[in-house]
């Protein structure tokens, strides 16, 4: 009984330390390239699981279909939320607070326009319509056709896009921006493509994120919002700086969410309601204690700035 | 008809005063000392579960009876012991409404200070914004899942005003208008003051260029703990009342949202201008009953749509609107001169420094 709660925990760790890893990978690359903690990241992650739960529910249950729909939509919505807010606000030299409050502004209208189409369209809890199979059974563990589509899928990405920073033209000039803005610009890097681009790819990314956590869960407009602490807590537990360390905090707190709480559970007694706290504890601490993060010896850590 | 409206008024005004008194919290510690706050839901949420703890505790205490668990199977007579002793007993009602606003000033100050002083010698400033975000939300949960403190997911409920023994609810409503607009004016005259102040000169300097202030051996990191000191303990205080207006403390109540409508407030009345935090706490408590009316009429109307939402939309775009176009508020802050500034004018104007 104990061993299967155990592997069951574990499997759920990995699973949804992977898609943290894909959610903050995006916070990451925003945090370093344009300088801001997007708090409407959580929206773009709503709004991938939205698309997906739409193309699915009106258009076809392929998951690749639905994962480059979620891809395409989520993005552009992140290159207009940049173009309608963040660069002309950047353009009047505004401090970091105003920046974040912008953040939080434009994740407040996203959510309640998600809100108001859930509403009508009557879209709250809604399952995205992709046919459960067993994949893999035995004695402990049941493995389903969403657990073999979110993890590969996150992993891969993930993957792919360190792969497109660190070895492409396009990569290195993401990272000349996150190391010095004003230098890059004055080497004649594009800035204003570079950005958009990046953009882009962040919003794709979460919406992906967004779409697979909708198949893992249901789909509701506050899915991304409880999603971005534990997005926040992984980013910063590798130091806001790094991929390898963003993507070790992101399984660290999947881990602490799912297998750590489940051994609390049984060991203590502690109930799940509580659970939704962990990320927040290990903000705080981190902070607190070690906010530099805690992966400074990863060899790549400090790639993206200095 | 004409009674309503009053009540209406009444209860407008009372809303009022306690954005007010949270509006101003968050100027004195964003606006003039330049400290992103993102935790007023903490403060808030602080005052308003100590309220929750006070009068279901400490109230049959002052009235010399054995307290009753507040939860489960004894939540009746519990219930109505406290309306019992709140109705008859003035002078326990009385010292427990102060009590309590002590208690949660105290514990909101100390908090503040705690929390702002360990963050903020951190090199990345909105590490402060983003523990304290995270800690109301912690604190929240929290609270939400462990019973002894306001009955986990249920609240508490009937908690009077202090002004519950006058017998007629609407005198009681008044009462307590009064009460909470004069907490109001006391803070927005206590704040003017201390902006206004040689302390208050240094919180701007320090908002302005913290290495300047360093460099003239100012302590800033203290300076600024202070100032959240003083901010919490009003929120704090704004969270009592908070909980005694609706009667109810949920723990459903004190969100991110709730955070959000303070800055709001402050981004569109005018940041460091006193007045411009209670301009924005009176639009803001308007737009708030206007579309809650509205979203009532509306979907008597038999619409599908469901209105509330729009509110968090239109605060939304308020927002990035005031940020982008104006983003010093519709009362931007004023130059104020000292006495040694007039003075210095004077004399100029004389040609003699010397002479008063």
């Amino acid at each position: 009984m104990t061993v299967t709660l155990l592997v069951d925990s574990l499997v759920r760790s990995v699973q949804v330390g992977s898609l943290y890893a894909l959610m903050a990978i995006g916070l990451t690359l925003t945090m370093n390239v344009v300088r801001l903690p997007n708090f409407a990241h959580a929206e773009y992650i709503t709004i991938g699981a939205y698309t997906a739960l739409i193309v699915s529910l009106g258009v076809s249950s392929n998951p690749l279909l639905i994962l480059g729909a979620a891809f395409l939509v989520t993005a552009l919505v992140a290159l207009g939320s940049h173009h309608a807010v963040f660069r002309p606000l950047e353009k009047h030299r505004t401090s970091t607070y105003t920046m974040l409050l912008a953040s939080f502004a434009v994740g407040l209208i996203l959510r309640y326009i998600v809100f108001l189409l859930a509403d009508y369209f009557e879209l709250f809890d809604r399952r995205i319509q992709i046919p459960l199979e067993v994949w893999y059974r035995s004695s402990v563990v049941i493995l389903t056709n969403i657990f073999f589509w979110v993890v590969p899928t996150s992993i891969g990405l993930v993957i792919a896009f360190s792969l497109l920073l660190n070895r492409t033209p396009l990569g290195r000039e993401m990272r000349a921006l996150a190391n010095n803005f004003d230098l890059a610009r004055i080497i004649g890097i594009r800035v204003g493509r570079v950005v958009n681009l990046t953009w882009l790819l962040v919003g794709g990314l979460a919406g992906v994120a967004g779409a697979l956590w909708g198949l893992y869960t249901s789909v509701n407009p506050l899915i991304g919002w409880f999603a971005i602490l534990s997005v926040f807590a992984a980013a910063i537990l590798g130091g806001l700086s790094s991929f390898p360390g963003t993507i070790l905090g992101a399984y660290l707190v999947g881990l602490s969410e799912n297998t750590l709480m489940q051994i609390l559970n049984v060991t203590i007694g502690l109930d799940f309601s509580f659970k939704p706290a962990i990320p927040f504890i290990i903000i705080i601490l981190v902070l607190l204690f070690r906010p530099q993060g805690f992966t400074e010896f990863l060899r790549s850590n400090r790639g993206l700035r200095r | 008809m004409n009674i309503d409206l009053f009540a209406t008024l009444i209860a407008l005004l009372t809303f009022f005063g306690i954005a007010a008194l949270m509006a101003i919290s968050l100027n004195l510690e964003y606006g003039v000392a330049g400290i992103p706050n993102f935790g007023q839901a903490l403060f808030v949420s602080i005052g308003a579960y100590t309220t929750g703890v006070t009068y279901t505790r400490l109230l049959p205490l002052l009235a010399g009876q054995e307290a009753i668990n507040p939860c489960g199977a004894t939540l009746a007579p519990a219930l109505q012991l406290r309306s019992e002793i709140m109705r008859t007993m003035p002078a326990v009602g009385l010292g427990n409404f102060v009590l309590t606003l002590l208690i949660a000033a105290v514990i909101g100050g100390v908090v503040g200070y705690a929390v702002s002083y360990i963050i903020l010698r951190l090199k990345q400033e909105w590490y402060l914004a983003l523990v304290l975000l995270v800690g109301g939300e912690t604190v929240r949960i929290f609270v939400r899942g462990y019973q002894p403190i306001v009955c986990a997911n249920n609240g508490i409920s009937g908690i009077a005003g202090p002004f519950a023994w006058v017998g007629n609810t609407q005198t009681a409503s008044i009462l307590f208008a009064l009460l909470v607009l004069a907490f109001a004016g006391a803070a927005y005259w206590y704040s003017e003051k201390l902006a206004r102040s040689p302390y208050g000169r240094l919180l701007k300097a320090v908002r302005e260029n913290e290495q300047v202030a360093r460099s003239l051996g100012k302590n800033v990191a203290r300076i600024r703990a202070q100032v959240m000191l003083i901010g919490s303990a009003i929120a704090a205080i704004s969270g009592v009342l908070f909980a005694l207006n609706i009667g109810f403390v949920s723990t459903n109540d004190y969100v991110v949202t709730l955070t959000l409508d303070v800055w709001v407030m402050v981004v569109l009345g005018g940041l460091g201008n006193n007045r411009g935090a209670l301009l924005g706490a009176l639009l803001i408590t308007l737009m708030d009953r206007a579309t809650a009316i509205t979203a009532i009429q509306l979907n008597r109307l038999g619409t599908d749509i469901e209105f509330n939402y729009f509110r968090y939309i239109l605060f939304g775009v308020i927002l990035l609107l005031m940020l982008r176009y104006r983003p010093r508020g519709l009362l931007p802050e004023t130059r104020f001169t000292t006495p040694a500034h007039q003075y210095l004018a004077r004399s100029q104007e004389t040609g003699d420094a010397r002479s008063p």
